[in-house]
């Protein structure tokens, strides 16, 4: 085991089949995730991204290789709930996850699972709601709140469980903008406050701008793994894979290639704003 | 159209009843039901009254409220109540018409049967408005957890599952309706006017997607679920702990004397 | 010149008469001319969604009204059916109306409700299929066979299948990838060209505003806040930021250089505008350090 890894994916293989035809969505694969870091998995659709999500906590298991969770095989059917617990898992539509028409009730399904005592319940409920800031919406019915308020109690539903780490499977696709942004600081804030592993996957660039890694995933294999403004700054690659390259990236090339002398190496608007100042003066003007 | 469905509505008026342990409540209710059904005579059938109005006084739900829920079932009451002014030959007959004739017997039964319907539908408003559909699925299956000695575990609990599941969903499934209505609506569907038949076959484009949709919602409902440590033979734990106070016990003392009235007075007349 | 669409003093009041009655639109006034592309931008529950489908008469205006070639939509209720062929309307997430075994069938569904049958309405889906680069081998697959971004494009196929002269759509490029949203809008670009359609669009991505429409309508709390070109919505940062709105990425690098110092004198908000705003200040090599 390397060390300080949460997740192993060893050489894993899966494939998809029904009547017609197998199809290998994930060949030969391999990753490790570091405790506590944040990485975005990028990828257009059909990539074998979502599949990679539901192999990293036994919800598929490979067809050859293994998956090991702090050590734990996804395959051993003793530990079958204990893998689901250390790796919590958060899907694309919000509807669809919540399963209680009281959102403290939603919340207290996972810890009601794993056998607590109520007191217990009671006290990682309350916690889960106040670390996505929904504590005040503790009593009310999930469709009267708004996709990106349903999307945090999702994830309220996984943290109450204590995860090690969660893989978040395009949580922001069906949002608006102002949903999106409240999802990315939430998820945020739980991997710098309480330390919990985090696997977005997501085709949004800029989700991925403040990520420790961005593994870019094309055919089921691993096509980029690098920093985020080297996977940024690399726009030939992602055209390549049918990802959008980011508006500042963008304009940033295309200056550089009308003659001025900039940069490409710039994701946020202020460094960006910087670089095109940056090369105004160096023109001397 | 759709959004007046209001079965199983909730006020929540914070009142006494209210507080009540929702087992309890079930239980008050099945024996006020059976006690309403043996009234003999019009003596105990107002004693129910009583009791029904001071229950519905305690909800602090507005009367209001109950009145509107007569007037979806008012023909039943109507029709109950006409059935027994004229198929009652009792008492003194007050005049004859044709082949129905009025009779005072006729007029006590028909006001005796529709107070009677009034008040079962009250008692069980009584619950339905002071519980929240979770509280009452809640206390069902706790109700029901005798039966788990039985061998049948997982039944009761999966019986409750799938009422939560209902529930949460039955409002996201009827905006579905809607919104998939009005998009086939926008491609020329016409639901309104044709015949029978054609207003069948209107419904295919609404049905098939509503179908397609809700399967795969149950998938990754349940996908979700298996990634939330659910599993159908685990030992569940709940958080909320229910539990009979002071004002339970006070509560099935002022039913109970409510039931041996009423009792005292099927004996008496 | 006469508007194709009129919208005078539209309002629609929800839940009217219970103490739960709110104005998802609020007196809203617009006109819309042949050929135009409108973006409409605002929040989620701004009353967007409420309001365009006031335009093809699926809910009716609680007061005000829609005038489409200076006729009152409404005046023959009737005939509502033939505004809906004229107006066509696509929806959020339009593949979960697919129901037809055969995507052929499904995109047959509007024109046939339209009452066209046989070989004319044969012809009309071939056209439209060719039109969007829809293969044949497609049209007798099921639609439930297709992956997300192809069911988006039949669903979006069958609404072009009735020849509507105004076309609506509500986030169309919502939840799909950067394949399937070049897909998306490279197909209205095409309808919009082939029949001169009018065209208004629901989106939140603002670079994609920015490069497809003519003119932007600002929606907040079922008012209208703005109507007016894209420069002029975007050149106005501050009313868009004082409602929570965004502007596109290029347009914030340029606020920001103008914070620093930098002299912006125009509004820019596509790359192309940068770029060559860029390059005439450095060729007229001003000082302004």
């Amino acid at each position: 085991m390397i060390k300080d890894s949460i997740i192993e994916v060893k050489n894993v293989t899966f494939e998809y089949s029904n009547s017609e035809k197998t199809k290998t969505v994930i060949e030969n694969f391999s990753l490790n995730i570091v405790r506590g870091s944040f990485t975005v998995i990028l990828g257009h659709n059909g990539s074998g991204k979502s599949t990679l999500a539901k192999l990293l906590n036994g919800l598929y298991k490979p067809d050859s290789g293994d998956v090991l969770v702090d050590g734990i095989n996804t395959k051993d059917e003793k530990y079958e709930l204990e893998v689901k617990r250390r790796v919590g898992m958060v899907f694309q539509n919000p509807d669809n996850q919540l399963l209680a028409s009281v959102v403290e009730e939603d919340v207290a399904f996972g810890p009601e699972n794993l056998g607590l005592s109520p007191q217990e319940i009671r006290n990682r409920v309350d916690s889960s709601l106040k670390a996505v800031d929904m504590y005040d919406f503790r009593k009310n019915a999930p469709h009267h709140l708004s996709g990106g308020q349903k999307q945090r109690i999702a994830i309220a539903g996984i943290i109450a469980m204590e995860p090690e780490c969660i893989v978040l499977d395009e949580p922001t696709a069906m949002l608006d903008p102002k949903g999106r942004k409240e999802i990315i600081k939430t998820i945020e804030k739980l991997n710098k406050e309480k330390n919990i592993t985090v696997i977005l996957i997501t085709h949004f660039m800029e989700e991925a701008q403040n990520a420790d890694r961005v593994i870019v995933m094309n055919d089921g294999a691993v096509y980029a793994d690098d920093t985020p403004i080297n996977v940024f700054s690399d726009a030939q690659m992602l055209k390549n894979v049918g990802l959008d390259v980011p508006q500042t990236t963008e304009l940033l090339l295309s200056l550089k290639n009308s003659g001025f002398n900039v940069d490409t190496k710039n994701i946020s608007i202020e460094e960006t704003a910087d670089t095109i100042l940056k090369a105004f003066h160096s023109e001397g003007i | 159209m759709l959004k007046d469905i209001t079965f199983g509505q909730y006020f929540d008026t914070k009142s006494i009843v209210h507080s009540l342990d929702p087992r309890i409540k079930i239980l008050l209710l099945i024996l006020q039901i059976v006690f309403i059904f043996i009234t003999k005579n019009i003596y105990a059938l107002l004693l129910a009254f009583l009791f029904v109005l001071l229950s519905v006084i305690f909800t602090k739900v507005p009367i209001k409220i109950y009145l509107k829920n007569f007037k979806a079932i008012l023909p039943i009451i109507i029709f109950t109540a006409l059935i027994n002014l004229f198929y009652t030959n009792e008492g003194k007959e007050l005049f004859g018409f044709w082949k129905l004739t009025l009779t005072t017997g006729g007029i006590y039964k028909a006001f005796y049967f529709a107070l009677r319907i009034v008040l079962l539908i009250a008692i069980s408003s009584v619950l339905t408005y002071t519980t929240t559909p979770n509280d009452l699925t809640d206390a069902i299956e706790r109700l029901l957890s005798p039966l788990k000695i039985l061998g049948l575990k997982n039944a009761v609990h999966t019986l409750a599952m799938m009422m939560t599941i209902a529930l949460r969903f039955i409002p996201t499934l009827v905006e579905e309706t809607q919104k998939i209505m009005n998009a086939q609506k926008a491609r020329g569907a016409d639901f309104e006017n044709g015949r029978l038949k054609e207003k069948i076959n209107a419904l295919i484009p609404i049905l098939i997607p509503l179908l397609i949709s809700s399967v795969r919602r149950a998938y990754e409902l349940a996908e979700a679920m298996e990634c939330r440590c659910y599993s159908v033979n685990g030992d569940r734990q709940r958080m909320k702990i229910l539990k009979c106070s002071a004002k339970d016990l006070f509560a099935f003392l002022f039913c109970l004397i409510f039931c041996l009235g009423i009792a005292i007075l099927n004996y008496l007349f | 010149m006469q508007p194709i669409l009129e919208v005078k003093n539209l309002t629609h009041t929800y839940d009217e008469s219970t103490p739960f009655s709110f104005d998802a639109v609020n007196d809203v006034s617009f006109s819309v001319f042949q050929g135009e592309i409108i973006g409409i931008i605002g929040h989620t529950g701004s009353g967007k969604s409420t309001l365009v489908q006031h335009l093809n008469g699926l809910i009716k205006p609680s007061s005000g009204k829609i005038l489409y070639n200076g006729t009152d939509i409404w005046e023959k209720p009737k005939e509502i059916k033939k505004i809906r062929s004229e107006i066509g309307l696509v929806f959020q997430y339009p593949e979960y109306q697919l129901f037809e075994e055969t995507v052929y069938k499904d995109i047959a569904f509007g024109p046939k409700n339209m009452g066209l049958d046989g070989e004319e309405l044969d012809k009309r889906i071939r056209d439209i299929c060719s039109l969007l680069e829809i293969n044949n081998e497609y049209l007798d697959k099921s639609p439930f066979d297709l992956s997300g971004g192809e069911k988006r494009r039949i669903a979006i196929a069958g609404v072009m299948a009735m020849n509507p002269k105004v076309i609506i759509f509500d986030e169309p490029i919502a939840g799909l990838d950067p394949i399937g949203r070049k897909s998306v809008i490279k197909m209205i670009e095409d309808y919009r060209k082939r029949y001169n359609a009018t065209v208004i669009i629901i989106s939140h991505n603002m670079e994609d505003m920015a490069q497809l429409a003519d003119k932007l309508l600002v929606m907040n709390k079922g008012k209208l806040i703005k109507f007016d070109t894209v420069a002029n919505v975007f050149g106005d940062d501050q009313t868009l930021k004082s409602i929570g709105l965004n502007v596109p990425i290029v347009t914030k690098v340029f606020s920001n250089l103008k914070e620093k110092g930098f002299p912006v004198s125009k509004k820019i908000f596509t790359i192309e505008d940068a770029v060559s705003y860029l390059l005439e200040l450095k060729e007229r090599g001003e000082h302004f350090a």
